[in-house]
């Protein structure tokens, strides 16, 4: 749900008033509520400066080198302050970057709890050294850090070629804390003054520390305070902003840093804004714009056919990202750097990060491949959590389903309609007035009942707990988090408090662990009333959102604890979404996968649940943008990723919810949701065509879910997305770079969904040289490496299996997918044209941790290789039984057989009845019955 | 067909006839009695749509062959099968082959969860017996729902003839009016022009005569006037002298009474010459309430010199008064009329049995709103505040096409707010008593009530009852 709009019978007259100022324009984002980079003190300022001779010098003779990491300082020529540089070479073929003050007048940020662990050193060691900087090895592959002296700079090189190069350009930028001195210092500047100076005594006698201060004396607007709007943010710090360039050459694509709606492939932003990254409610945003959203993952990824890399800046304030193509100036290396500057066509891209506080921190993650940087990224963030099966099926959601009476109806709509469901959904209306972990007593008198009458028919409920509490002195959960101190505070020292769905409301303040643990205790089963082991959580607003605030969101010199929100806003909504799923996961006593849906998040939350693309559009466009956000997400590690099926806003036409539910089938969360304003869309209500047409796409969703339960083990696993570009299976076919109409789930699976408006014919690309595609309808063979033109209808979705996979499916669907749990697979083997293929199958309970403690699950690996297809254990080490069996293996691509014996371990062989489709060399084994955690062959002859 | 040999109703004669066909069809999963011909054990199984010929013991084996799922009756194999719910004591029904040992219990027999674990237990004694109860007391209310229809059919034709013979009424009334019309507007015209040319003709002598001295068109003084009430001259008028001389302006022939005398002297039986200026001249001078026998107008006027004008002035001011009367009731008649045609105009249902909820209305509280329906005018929400918002007015009957009675559209209430109007659907459900029974918002502004009530009974539900296997 959300959006910051309701109906002005349900607000108090002042935030109506305060809304229709604020709101003009009824389809669009008003821009206006909203940053561009001039009016962004920091960004103007560093943005300002542009590319040049850097005034950085790395002071060589402090270099100390350790086992795990050097430190050398670097200093401004201009204002002699000085930084220390930090150098680590990562576990993995990753560098680390990491620059603050030498001194600084006092700590600056660093971002706390979204590395998983201290991330695992190797030695660098120093290859030469002289005046103008060092050369040190990075182990693997003839790889070396190249520190340059003067300027400073840092390049990465593989042999004879430079892979990255950081302050090329000379954008290094670090804003040093510093007393006021302009004429509207507080009294007490004077005394601070003092200790700073004492602070910033050289340790060495060489530098004049004290000139440095002529450069301070320039003060510009915005550095000490800066007013947006009605908003003033107080800085009592001052400027502290930092930036870093980095240049790629070869490179030519660069993708990540989400969260925007815009294509895949990042653009340059030359004349434009830069890609901004700060978590912020946007009220119906816009497609193909830079904006900031509700999410901001500071990751990004460069691609050429030669090699996949990513930049990782953890710094968590309010960030810019310029890009550039080809516009970095010649460079000029050392003499001792054995290189020649290849011809100036050679392509680039240069990427400028700029951050409002906190310090350069900068993960440098080599690849080579994108699987590599996936892994690479995964060991310092994490990986997805596995979700529960059952979060991976259809989800019914709408704000608001107004009572008992109306869930009961809604779930025999589906039932009456024979459409599976998983989860009913209770927007902000199910609460005591907004009050989050209550019940409205009068249209939910009863919620376990309700709950009951789901769990009855193995379905499931989530309903929402926003991370804004109302300001009510009746209200329990209010009253303890006042009591104990748990409110994000003001800069006056009070409870920060703000506007949102209650009226006045408090932000507990998430950074503060002991607040997370009280809040996760909250949704304990005799805490949260009404509460049962069936219903999950739904974190919406966290950016956090606060109608009257600036942008819409928290004010930057509201306090969590000692830091500003300016230093860590964008891990707030992180927290929130950890702080609830750790709640799931206590109330179970650590047994069952907690299932939480967050709006906002961070690099890290992919550890947490899901995310999905906030308040969208019932428009064709929306539609479409919404493959290029989660494929962005899943690069950075956010694999669990959706819109909202229908569009929030407005109501679509029959043909484009037709097609959401197609497209929304194929896309990891599966989700329909909608407006409060906006008419009931469940799938039953536009006619029994559309309802057919919807049931299908529904049950195509249910049928696949072995194989995206698998995908999700995976991306567990080892950071692999769910859903991906094609480039990244494909990472040298260049006609993929910028393809973002179609993706791949897994390896195995194409998908094309249709998302334009009456469409008569899809053209998809097949990748793949020599390789070969199934379509999964038809069975239909089609070569890889072409452009494919697809006439469709309005039932059609483009989905094609790879020559080469195997993917189990579940042929019966039924109401909701544990009712599924026990029923057989069918297998479907896709033969490359070597008459090769390999697949696998992933079991286990589908909602404990059993299968990480207990090592309970089942994973196949099924291989078809010279006429035999067989299924061996690919996890020994684990165990768990099945009752599901293998009813059916569909063989595409095949040959007619004589006969096909089906061989189990204990000896026995039996003949398998089977069909063969001549036209389309479709050959169907019949009912082999072995059980689906067991080894076993069938030979063809 | 055959008795259901579960029960162990077989005769023994022709059990042995049917032995084998009983004991076939007892394995067949899943299917009902009118579809056991299509199982007879044979070598082979023909799929029902014909399209293949699979073994027999590939019937219910858990593996689906045809593709019209006729060969899984009993199994969840066949993703468009269906299995069939005996349901003995209760309803029999299909369910979808997908809600086959799901781990739900469908059938109330249990015999949809035969392999699951979820323990069913046989509900359709207690099922059959609670729906017979409620099928019986449907029907109840259907029986004096109809009943009750039929009064307020026989009543609605009743009222209905009364509108009628009540719009015949009006249009006479309106009829009549109309001809009185014309009369007094010929009428009000010729005495406008009458009395208008009286007072030309006198405006001009008057001129003439002003500027001689020996008019007798000068205005009277109270001297004069004094003198000419003063019979006896003694100086002073009384109260007889009042009676004898002056009289009532609408009626001259009656007299004044020693009250009313007095007190045009001001309370008192005599006065002089100042007194009466202050008393008795200033009600002649106006006019109002008294004037000299034999003279009209009041003194000082036009009327007052000339009776003839005074005459043709009250009579043109007379048929003006009473041609705006006869306007009035006209204008009264026809908006009746008119509201009377639209409402008969209104489609009360095809035996007019709609026609008695007219210019009623049915309220419902919800929480803190009270809703409140205005059958064929209007529905509104009052809130606690006591704000009166419109859900919608009058638009239509809105039913299918079998029925288009059982729903009533109500539009273009208030506008929502970034939204469409508020509109309301009734939907009208059979009762014994007309009331309000619900009310819903399902999406914003689009309201959803039911309002039951005995005409919207329907004989065609009489029909529906309990068919089971027994």
């Amino acid at each position: 749900m959300a959006a910051f709009v309701v109906s002005p019978l349900k607000m108090g007259p002042l935030l109506v008033l305060w809304l229709a100022v604020c709101l003009s324009g009824t389809w669009a984002v008003d821009r206006g509520n909203f940053k561009t980079c001039d009016q962004s003190a920091f960004c103007k300022r560093q943005r300002a400066l542009k590319p040049g001779q850097s005034p950085y010098r790395a002071l060589l003779e402090t270099l100390e080198l350790t086992n795990t990491k050097l430190t050398l300082q670097l200093i401004n020529d201009n204002n002699k302050v000085r930084l220390l540089l930090e150098l680590y070479r990562l576990q993995g073929n990753m560098t680390r970057v990491k620059i603050n003050e030498l001194k600084p007048l006092k700590p600056r940020f660093e971002v706390p709890d979204v590395l998983i662990n201290d991330p695992p050193t190797e030695p660098l060691s120093l290859l030469s050294r002289d005046e103008n900087g060092v050369v040190l090895s990075l182990g693997a592959d003839s790889q070396r850090l190249i520190v340059s002296a003067k300027p400073f700079r840092l390049d990465i090189m593989e042999g004879r070629e430079v892979l990255l190069s950081l302050n090329s350009r000379g954008l290094l930028a670090f804003e040093h804390l510093r007393i006021r001195k302009d004429t509207k210092v507080d009294p007490e500047g004077t005394e601070n003054k003092e200790e700073t100076e004492a602070a910033n005594e050289p340790a060495e006698g060489e530098e004049v520390w004290g000139e440095k201060a002529k450069e301070d004396e320039k003060v510009e607007d915005g550095m000490w305070e800066e007013t947006f709007k009605s908003h003033t943010d107080s800085k009592p710090n001052g400027p502290s902003s930092i930036s870093l360039d980095f240049s790629l050459p070869g490179v030519e694509n660069v993708y990540g840093i989400p969260e925007h709606a815009d294509s895949l492939k990042l653009k340059a932003t030359d004349g434009g804004d830069p890609y901004r990254l700060f978590n912020l409610d946007v009220f119906q945003y816009e497609v193909f714009n830079p904006m900031a959203l509700y999410g901001a993952i500071p990751v990004m990824l460069s691609h050429s056919a030669q090699r996949t890399m990513g930049i990782f800046w953890l710094n968590a304030a309010e960030t810019w990202v310029d890009i550039s193509s080809n516009t970095a100036g010649k460079t000029v290396f050392g003499q001792m750097l054995d290189y020649v500057q290849g011809s100036s066509e050679t392509p680039q891209t240069d990427v400028r990060w700029i951050s409002e506080s906190g310090i350069i921190d900068v993960f440098i993650m080599l690849g080579p491949t994108p699987a590599d940087v996936f892994s690479q990224y995964a060991s310092l963030t994490g990986t997805q959590a596995f979700p529960p099966l059952s979060a991976l099926a259809y989800h019914q959601c709408r704000w608001n389903y107004n009572d008992q009476e109306d869930v009961a109806a809604v779930d025999q709509g589906f039932d009456d309609h024979d459409i599976p469901y998983d989860f009913i959904w209770l927007d902000i209306e199910h609460t005591d007035g907004k009050r989050y972990f209550t019940w409205d007593h009068h249209k939910f008198p009863q919620p376990k009942d309700m709950l009951q009458g789901l769990l009855d028919k193995r379905r499931k409920m989530v309903t929402i707990v926003d991370p804004h509490i109302k300001v009510d002195s009746s209200y329990k959960i209010h009253n303890e988090i006042r009591s104990k101190g748990f409110y994000v505070k003001s800069k006056d020292g009070g409870d920060y408090e703000g506007w949102c769905w209650p009226g006045n409301s408090g932000y507990p303040d998430f950074t503060n662990p002991e607040m997370r643990a009280w809040w996760a205790s909250m949704f304990a089963y005799d805490q949260y009333e009404g509460s049962m082991e069936n219903m999950y959580t739904w974190n919406d607003m966290n950016e956090p959102s606060v109608f009257n605030g600036p942008e819409v969101t928290m004010h930057k010199d509201a306090l969590h604890g000692n830091w500003e929100n300016r230093d860590l806003h964008n891990l707030y909504g992180l927290y929130v979404q950890r702080a609830t799923a750790e709640g799931l996961i206590e109330r179970s006593g650590g047994v069952e996968r907690p299932f939480v849906l967050a709006r906002a998040f961070f690099a890290g939350s992919q550890r947490y649940g899901a995310v999905w693309t906030g308040d969208n559009a019932a428009e064709w466009d929306h539609l479409k943008i919404s493959i290029p956000m989660c494929l962005s997400l899943g690069l950075v590690g956010v694999s669990f990723c959706g819109a909202d099926v229908g569009g929030f806003f407005k109501s679509p036409s029959t043909e484009l919810l037709v097609r959401w539910y197609q497209t929304g089938a194929y896309q990891p969360f599966f989700r329909a949701h909608a407006h409060l304003d906006t008419p009931r869309r469940e799938p039953w209500l536009f006619g029994p065509e559309n309802t057919a047409l919807i049931r299908e796409a529904v049950r195509q969703r249910y049928a696949l879910l072995p194989y995206w339960y698998q995908l999700f083990y995976h991306a567990h696993h080892s950071g692999q997305p769910v859903m991906r570009p094609l480039w990244v299976e494909y990472p040298q076919d260049t006609a993929t770079f910028s393809m973002d109409d179609q993706f791949l789930l897994g390896r195995d699976l194409l998908v094309h969904p249709v998302t334009e408006e009456g469409a008569r014919g899809v053209t998809a690309y097949l990748p793949g040289k020599g390789e070969v595609w199934f379509d999964v309808h038809t069975f239909q063979k089609h070569n890889g490496a072409q452009n494919l033109y697809i006439p469709v209808t309005i039932s059609s979705i483009p989905v094609f299996q790879r020559g080469g996979s195997i993917i189990p499916r579940k042929a019966r669907v039924r109401r909701s997918s544990s009712c599924m749990e026990h029923d057989p697979y069918t297998l479907f083997v896709a033969l490359s044209p070597k008459r090769f293929a390999q697949g696998e199958l992933y079991i286990d309970d589908g909602h404990t941790f059993n299968f990480d403690k207990q090592k309970q699950f089942i994973h196949r690996r099924f291989s078809f290789a010279n006429n035999a297809l067989s299924s061996r254990n690919l996890a020994p080490g684990s165990q768990f039984t099945t009752f599901s069996w293998v009813e059916k293996i569909v063989i595409l691509g095949a040959s007619k057989p004589s006969k096909a014996t089906l061989k189990t371990p204990d000896g026995k062989e039996s003949l398998l009845e089977f069909e063969f489709d001549a036209s389309m060399s479709v050959l169907t084994l019949r009912k082999p019955g072995v059980n689906a955690g067991l080894d076993w062959t069938v030979v063809l002859q | 067909m055959f008795p259901n040999c579960s029960l162990g109703h077989c005769h023994i004669i022709i059990a042995v006839v049917l032995w084998s066909i009983c004991v076939d069809s007892r394995k067949i999963r899943g299917i009902s009695l009118s579809y056991k011909r299509f199982y007879r054990e044979r070598k082979s199984f023909l799929c029902i749509d014909g399209s293949k010929m699979i073994p027999f013991d590939q019937v219910n084996d858990d593996y689906c062959d045809c593709v019209d799922g006729s060969d899984e009756p009993g199994t969840a194999a066949c993703p468009n099968g269906r299995f069939y719910c005996t349901n003995l004591g209760y309803r029999s029904h299909y369910i979808p082959s997908s809600r086959v040992n799901d781990g739900i219990c469908d059938c109330c027999d249990a015999s949809d969860e035969y392999r699951s674990q979820t323990p069913c237990q046989n509900t359709c004694r207690n099922l059959g017996q609670r729906e017979r109860a409620e099928v019986e007391g449907q029907m109840r209310v259907l029986g004096e729902g109809l009943r009750l229809k039929q009064q307020l059919i026989e009543e609605g034709v009743l009222t209905w003839r009364e509108k009628q013979a009540q719009l015949r009424d009006l249009q006479r009334v309106s009829d009549d009016l109309q001809t009185q019309l014309d009369d007094l507007r010929k009428e009000e015209a010729r005495r406008k022009e009458e009395a208008d040319a009286l007072r030309e003709r006198e405006i001009g002598a008057r001129e003439t005569a002003d500027n001689s001295p020996t008019s007798h068109y000068r205005p009277e003084s109270p001297i004069s006037v004094f003198k000419e009430l003063d019979s006896n001259r003694d100086g002073s008028i009384t109260v007889d002298e009042v009676q004898a001389k002056l009289s009532p302006v609408q009626d001259e022939e009656h007299a004044l009474s020693e009250d009313e005398a007095v007190a045009l002297l001001g309370g008192v039986h005599r006065v002089d010459l100042s007194r009466f200026e202050e008393t008795l001249w200033t009600s002649l001078r106006t006019g109002d309430n008294v004037t000299i026998k034999g003279r009209h107008g009041v003194p000082g006027s036009l009327a007052d010199e000339d009776p003839n004008i005074k005459a043709a002035v009250s009579a043109a001011e007379k048929a003006a008064a009473d041609l705006k009367r006869v306007e009035d009731a006209y204008e009264t008649v026809y908006m009746e009329i008119r509201d009377l045609r639209e409402k008969l105009s209104i489609d009360y249902g095809s035996e007019r049995e709609f026609l008695f909820l007219h210019n009623q209305c049915f309220q419902l509280k919800v929480h803190e709103y009270i809703y409140e329906l205005c059958p064929f005018s209007q529905v509104t929400q009052k809130s606690a505040s006591g704000e009166v918002v419109s859900l919608g007015k009058w638009g239509s009957w809105a039913g299918s096409p079998e029925n288009q009675y059982c729903q009533m559209r109500y539009e273009s209430g208030e506008p929502c707010w970034q939204g469409p109007t508020r509109n309301t659907m009734v939907m009208l459900i059979c009762g014994t008593e007309t009331a309000l029974r619900s009310v819903k918002e399902p999406s914003k502004c689009q309201y959803v009530m039911e309002l039951q009530t005995p005409v919207s009974c329907q004989p065609a539900l009489r029909q529906r009852g309990i068919h089971s296997e027994l």
